[in-house]
């Protein structure tokens, strides 16, 4: 093999692996898997998927551009490169929801040229502000007649399940998603369910008939089982049914909400009057316009608003970070509504996504994915400073190693929102004032501007890094 | 339940698939699913069975009934 190396999440699949090769994405294929490929760019799939927005387009490039010799690869096709990278467990609710029915979507739209999906892994779609995309190339192969909906047991894991777990319960996937990391088993799903749920058919089926059936083979009878099984076939028309009903259940899923959500009607219930508020938006504009960031972190980007701010100051793409469901799904049909290319992940910062999976690389910690130009960071510090004890210091060093510029806001003290985070408390951050912040932050950077937005004296501070 | 739901896996198995089919890929798609999908495959198999003998049945009857109605009226006379 030449100098480049595949890129750590890619070795599963031995058709062919992904390489980062001075700045450019590009995806190889091999030999074993060239005649699926053939077949499937013959029936014009990639082209009509990738017209419609639903497949990230790709060009075959000359097959030494990566200088790949053992073994060499058949095709090396390279790919747009997309400003961030996110995982499932990092999604919200109707972004899980949507990345389940776009795979639904491909392999229906598949199947009627002869190609069907080889696998269902979440980790195969990509997002673009809330549109979703499908990124492997690699997972479309030749449709054999008569053979099963080879990712079924895997898209349950991994969309449907998760799914399940919120619309039942009320309990957000993302936590026991990044645990597992492939989503949730069905036999876990099936542990919690009550009788009513079981009453529903789709239920009934996807969940208690397919963990009863994985789990009631005895060793006896197994590899009977399993010989005939290898050889089953499966009507198409069943097939395409399958998908077609649990496309339909899926889109009927909603989030069971118990009003549990603190920070979802925060524009309503938050201590700022509206002056204030169009004066802090005033502020991230004009950073914004005078930045021109390509990518704009927004840390407790809550419902949105200052994320909007910033794109309509000139800012390409928000990623958004919030660990509040309420806000995640407000700020995703804002997105919806007003077309916009913000993306609100969950990400507790106090806790952000660590390296992970096989040999600790395979999904990258979110301090390894820091791409954005500029960060926003808006009434966050209080909460890592005092509600969760993170001493000044390493807060705002770690603000200003993420992105070259931002804006932190700077709530006091005396502010209501602080005041609340101390009310049961002891008040142990004597260091916790505006000027130490201030000074901290220079350590490291310059101060552009700063202004008071509130008459509490919270202040906003444009920051660039030295 | 767990004698029950072995039963039921095995004899889905078994009676359900009449065609043959051999793509392996490199995802391991589980037990459960396969059976389960022979189960839905074989209940749209014998919907499809029920609703071609139940327009046969049903076909019997307007056969009869076109024939009734199809008979001349100068048949009847004689």
């Amino acid at each position: 093999m030449g100098g480049v190396e595949p890129l750590p999440g890619s070795f599963r699949d031995p058709s062919g692996n992904v390489y980062q090769f001075e700045g450019r994405i590009f995806r190889t294929v091999n030999h074993c898997f060239s005649q699926d490929f053939d077949f499937v760019t013959s029936t014009g799939l990639f082209q009509k998927l990738a017209t419609e927005g639903l497949l990230l387009p790709f060009e075959v490039v000359s097959s030494d551009v990566l200088g790949l010799s053992d073994p060499k690869p058949q095709y090396v096709l390279e790919a747009p490169r997309l400003p961030f990278i996110s995982y499932p467990y990092e999604w919200s609710f109707p972004a899980l929801k949507a990345a389940a029915l776009l795979h639904l979507r491909i392999q229906l739209t598949s199947l009627e040229v002869g190609v069907t999906l080889s696998d269902a892994s979440a980790y195969n779609i990509q997002f673009q502000g809330i549109q979703p995309v499908f990124i492997d190339h690699l997972s479309f192969r030749r449709y054999q007649s008569g053979e099963m909906w080879t990712g079924h047991r895997q898209f349950c894991e991994q969309f449907l399940n998760p799914l399940l777990l919120r619309a039942f319960f009320g309990i957000a996937h993302n936590a026991w998603y990044r645990g597992t990391q492939e989503g949730i088993t069905t036999g876990e799903i099936r542990k919690l369910l009550r009788w009513r749920h079981c009453l529903k058919w789709n239920v009934l089926t996807h969940v208690v008939l397919q963990d009863l059936f994985q789990n009631t083979s005895t060793k006896r009878t197994k590899s009977l089982q399993d010989h005939s099984l290898a050889k089953a076939s499966f009507p198409l028309s069943s097939f395409k049914a399958m998908l077609e009903k649990m496309f339909h259940w899926i889109s009927q899923l909603t989030p069971l909400n118990k009003g549990e959500s603190t920070w979802g009607d925060y524009d309503r219930t938050c201590s700022y009057s509206s002056t204030e508020i169009q004066s802090k938006k005033q502020f991230i504009l004009e950073f914004a316009q005078t930045v021109q960031p390509a990518l704009v972190w927004d840390f407790g980007c809550n419902t949105g608003e200052y994320s909007e701010a910033a794109l309509n100051g000139g800012a390409r793409n928000v990623v958004g970070f919030d660990f509040d469901q309420g806000a995640l799904d407000s700020s995703y049909r804002r997105a919806v509504e007003r077309r916009l290319p913000f993306q609100a992940l969950f990400m507790d910062a106090a806790n952000p996504s660590p390296n992970q999976g096989w040999n600790g690389h395979e999904r990258e910690s979110l301090q390894s994915r820091a791409s954005a130009d500029a960060i926003l960071a808006l009434a966050l510090v209080h909460h890592l400073a005092i509600a969760r004890n993170i001493p000044l210091v390493q807060v705002v060093n770690w603000l200003v190693m993420l992105a070259p510029q931002g804006v932190i806001e700077f709530v006091p003290k005396n502010d209501p929102m602080v005041q609340e985070l101390l009310s049961l408390r002891q008040d142990i951050f004597p260091d916790y004032t505006a000027e130490h912040f201030m000074g901290l932050l220079q350590e490291n950077a310059v101060i552009i501007k700063n202004e008071i937005v509130s008459k509490s004296g919270r202040v906003l501070v444009w920051f660039k890094r030295t | 339940m767990r004698n029950l739901g072995s039963f039921l896996a095995i004899s889905i198995t078994l009676i359900v698939f009449g065609f043959e089919s051999s793509a392996l890929a490199y995802l391991d798609p589980g037990t459960g699913s396969m059976v389960l999908q022979l189960l839905l495959g074989g209940i749209a198999g014998a919907v499809v069975i029920l609703k071609l003998y139940w327009r046969r049945f049903v076909g019997l009857f307007r056969g009869n009934a076109r024939e009734e109605s199809e008979r001349s009226p100068s048949e009847d006379q004689k």
